[in-house]
């Protein structure tokens, strides 16, 4: 393989264009929670700081989260938190050489997409009925 | 000019992920537990959790862990889609200094819990 058929590879990466293979939904995914995470840092060490503060300020952060725009806001960093978590432990799995083949990795990458989301739905539903864990 | 890097950084910065990526998981299920083993959740419940020395250091080394593994997965971002080199630079430091300070607030909250 010589520089110049290098150099014109096709330079083709508009992602609304491409038709991702469930993998790289997940792999973006993974980019995109973990992007979000990290930016959120500050306002998360506020939040643990307001949080162990006094007890007022632990029923702010409490009260903030428990209803409305508040909850999905939550909601929005436990899917970013476990889709992180999920698609990470998958990542690691192919370090290790474990799941490499094409229809192992399809798998795992449709079981970390789906538990990420039915977990999120399932704390979601419980901290609707019984106000906050 | 002095090449800004090495060769062996990339390997440095691959390890590193994944050895914060593994203390952060281990610390988050150590958590969890503590956390639905301390019954429903109140200000005074909450606050006990952090009030053992091995909470605020591994709180800390957790802190330490996520804060290099975001500036590593940021790093790999920007290297994908900020291609002026002194934006780019400029993005790195900022975001050291900025997860720095995180640390050092970090130190300040887990320790003013008695």
């Amino acid at each position: 393989m010589n520089r110049q058929m290098n150099r014109k590879r096709p330079f083709f990466l508009n992602l609304l264009v491409i038709r991702l293979p469930i993998g790289g939904v997940v792999s973006i995914l993974h980019r995109v929670s973990g992007a979000a995470l990290s930016l959120l840092i500050p306002v998360l060490l506020y939040l643990l700081w307001r949080s162990l503060r006094s007890p007022a300020d632990y029923a702010a952060v409490a009260g903030f989260f428990s209803g409305g725009f508040g909850w999905l806001i939550g909601l929005g960093l436990l899917w970013a938190l476990l889709h992180h978590f999920l698609a990470g432990l998958r990542h690691l799995g192919f370090d290790f050489g474990l799941g490499e083949g094409r229809d192992r990795a399809r798998q795992t990458a449709w079981l970390s997409l789906a538990l990420a989301i039915a977990l999120t739905g399932l704390i979601g539903l419980s901290t609707l009925s019984g106000g906050g864990a | 000019m002095r090449h800004v890097g090495g060769a062996h950084r990339g390997l440095d910065m691959w390890l590193m992920q994944r050895a914060s990526a593994l203390y952060m998981a281990g610390f988050l299920v150590v958590f969890l537990v503590l956390l639905l083993a301390a019954g429903p959740m109140d200000y005074e419940t909450w606050r006990g959790l952090f009030a053992p020395m091995y909470m605020k250091v591994g709180g800390l080394l957790f802190v330490a862990a996520l804060l290099v593994h975001a500036w590593i997965g940021l790093r790999e971002i920007f290297i994908d889609y900020v291609h002026g080199l002194v934006l780019r630079l400029g993005l790195y430091l900022a975001f050291a200094i900025l997860y720095l300070g995180c640390l050092v607030w970090s130190v300040d909250i887990l320790w003013s819990v008695q």
